[in-house]
């Protein structure tokens, strides 16, 4: 008896399945064109307790194979009809992969003749006149080799069920987490992406989902790892994403609250590469989160210059959220521009000669592709690794300017909830100094007027109204920051960066938001008032103001064109909008 | 050997020298080469990467193992004898901000 061999079968399961196979008869059929040998070899069998089929020929024996199926074949060489060699062929194919023992009972001695007896699928033979003994002997080993056959194939059976069942259970767990991780914006026409997992479940998490200001905002992630381990924990950080996304969350605070949760999920060895971006409902500008995810690529109209974002940060899950970064650094777009980020599976992608795909090809593509770069970095890549099996997962993302405020029809990110009927309400809320540096107020604002008036078509139109003249109160009326900085490339940055530090000294201030809301005519109408603490613009152009397209130009041009009334009362630290719905 | 491990200073300093690729394949050796500190938060560890070619995420894991047996961020871990290709992969993932690469 053969110790059971080292698979998830319980050991007690193929012993006693082997015990009761042992004492079971066995069904033998017989085959020779002499009828005594046949009557001889009966006795013997039934003598040994064995049940007996018989055939005259090989022609038969097939026959009665098929019919009967029985556990062993004795089988004669030479044979009117059809000899033992052709027989024992076509019965071993018939068996297939069960194993049925054929012994050759023959009168040749040569050795040719033997040897075919073996090549023609026969397990062993002997030469007439036989003795009863050996014969005895020979039927045992080949029982006991048949018994090992027997837990083989039963163990071979137990695995491939097993197999089915994780592989069912793991088709049905995709189909979740794709409902959970893959519910956002990815057809979106701004974005471009390939995406070439390993495993089923992919390690590396590709998100994205608009802005309730229409912005885009995506996220690259790579997790240590594949599988099961990473789907696991790209589930919650998914769900984090989404939702802060939808609510107006700042990059920062989604970032710190991915952090939080997987720093608290995770084993030590696991984390999560990550890179955000952001892309305004214009087109203007990027924002950028990365820690552990390649350089985010820009790439300008024609190809010329290639710019470069590069990781910051720690990924996301190593530290806690006292030891994170959260700063963005910010780019100024251009018309054209197009922006790259990938995981580093599209670089590291090895080639028959084991050379890694690598940054040089990955430029040579972005500089030489002309209209389409993104199709000849595709195409490169595919002939460049040829049908080498990958080692990691590879995601490739394209974002154009163009297209950031355009919405695919299927977008389904932010859900639609019918308004409640119109209702009376005003709500203020003023923010003192310290409350301005701690930021993010327009989150529970947005809140609030959708929880008051469910107004979720008008969300977005909403938050843009709010957070313009929520910056223009704080940047220009507190802060007395020049909007014209913010038209060079250099200037930009500069201009977030004078923000923050004159945020950080401004020594008092504050800012107040009023929402109103009545009914009117089949829907409602909101003011929005503004008021800071500033000494307003008198004698000085309101910013923005001014006919050119300067950022802040936009920003005015903008609330003038989403509002049905835009009234700045002097000293121009006050600033009264209407919008009418629906 | 992958991975080597050699204790010096009365245990007080074990340098752990990598060899080959270093990724998931080496886990248990790593392991079992750092776990020889009697007191692993009063020991320095010296991750020696001279014969390393390449390094995966999996390493970065690792590594965050060791760092957090060590003590987390009282550990005193340093690697050293980088390739470029391995010093490309600490600059992306930042890791140099918890570790001293020489």
């Amino acid at each position: 008896m053969a110790e059971p061999l080292p698979v998830p079968l319980p050991g007690a399961e193929t012993q006693s399945a082997l015990e009761s196979a042992a004492p079971a008869p066995l069904r033998f059929l017989i085959v020779d064109d002499e009828r005594t040998n046949l009557l001889v070899l009966r006795a013997i069998l039934e003598h040994a307790g064995h049940q007996v089929i018989e055939a005259d020929n090989g022609a038969n024996a097939v026959l009665a194979f098929e019919r009967e199926r029985p556990d062993m074949v004795l089988m004669d060489v030479m044979m009117p009809v059809m000899d033992g060699y052709d027989a024992t062929r076509r019965i071993k194919t018939l068996a297939g992969s069960h194993f049925v023992p054929v012994i050759f009972l023959t009168a040749l001695t040569d050795e040719a003749a033997l040897a075919r007896c073996i090549e023609a699928g026969g397990d062993d033979f002997l030469t007439k006149p036989y003795n009863r003994v050996i014969l005895q002997s020979k039927i045992s080993a080949l029982l006991r080799l048949r018994e090992l056959y027997w837990v083989r194939e039963k163990q071979r059976d137990e695995i491939q069920l097993h197999h089915q069942r994780l592989q069912q259970e793991q088709t049905l767990a995709e189909r979740i987490f794709s409902k959970v991780v893959h519910r956002g914006c990815l057809d979106n026409p701004a974005i471009r992406y390939l995406v070439s997992p390993v495993a089923l479940f992919n390690g590396d998490l590709l998100l994205a989902a608009r802005r309730p200001s229409g912005g885009l905002l995506v996220m690259l992630g790579d997790f240590t790892g594949h599988g099961l381990p990473a789907a696991v924990a790209a589930l919650p950080a998914a769900e984090i994403f989404y939702e802060m996304t939808a609510k107006g969350y700042s990059i920062g605070e989604i970032v710190g609250e991915i952090n939080h949760k997987l720093k608290s999920m995770l084993p030590p060895e696991l984390f999560l590469a990550a890179c955000l971006l952001e892309l305004d409902v214009s087109g203007a500008s990027l924002a950028v989160w990365n820690g552990g995810i390649p350089d985010v690529l820009i790439r300008d109209a024609n190809g010329k210059t290639l710019r470069r974002l590069p990781s910051r940060h720690l990924p996301l899950g190593v530290v806690n959220n006292s030891g994170l970064d959260r700063s963005i650094e910010l780019a100024r777009l251009d018309a054209g521009d197009r922006i790259y980020v990938y995981t580093d599976g599209l670089t590291e992608a090895a080639n028959s000669n084991g050379e890694m795909f690598g940054d040089q090809r990955l430029s040579r593509c972005l500089a030489e592709g002309a209209d389409d770069p993104y199709a000849l970095l595709c195409a490169t890549l595919a002939r460049f690794r040829g049908d080498i099996a990958q080692r990691d997962d590879i995601t490739l993302i394209e974002l154009t300017t163009a297209a950031a405020g355009q919405v695919a029809a299927t977008d389904t990110s932010l859900s639609v909830v019918p308004p409640h009927p119109p209702a009376h309400w005003r709500v203020t809320l003023e923010l003192k100094i310290d409350a301005l540096r701690q930021a993010a107020p327009l989150p529970p604002v947005l809140q609030l007027v959708t929880e008051l008036q469910a107004l979720n078509e008008h969300r977005e139109r909403i938050y843009l109204i709010v957070a313009e003249l929520f910056n223009n109160a704080l940047e220009h009326g507190l802060l007395r920051l020049d909007s014209a900085l913010k038209d060079s490339p250099q200037g930009f940055a500069e201009y977030y960066r004078l923000r923050e530090q004159a945020l950080a000294v401004l020594a008092d201030g504050w800012i107040e938001i009023e929402l109103a809301h009545v009914p009117r005519q089949g829907g409602g109408r909101l003011t929005v008032q503004v008021r800071d603490s500033g000494p307003g613009f008198a004698g000085q152009a309101f910013p923005g103001s001014a006919g050119t397209m300067t950022a802040s130009g936009r920003g005015m041009a903008l609330l003038r064109s989403l509002c049905k009334t835009v009234v700045v009362h002097a000293p121009g630290n006050h600033v009264e909008v209407v919008y009418e719905w629906p | 050997m992958p991975v080597t491990a050699t204790v010096t200073g009365d245990g007080k300093k074990i340098t752990i020298h990598i060899s080959g690729e270093f990724n998931f394949s080496v886990y248990k050796e790593f392991r079992e080469a750092y776990q020889r500190s009697a007191q692993p938060a009063n020991t320095t560890y010296v991750i020696d990467m001279a014969g390393a070619d390449y390094m995966d995420s999996s390493a970065l894991g690792m590594l965050l193992l060791l760092r957090e047996r060590a003590g987390g961020e009282r550990s005193e871990i340093v690697i050293t004898h980088c390739n470029p290709e391995i010093r490309k992969i600490f600059k992306i993932s930042n890791f140099d901000r918890l570790f001293k690469i020489d």
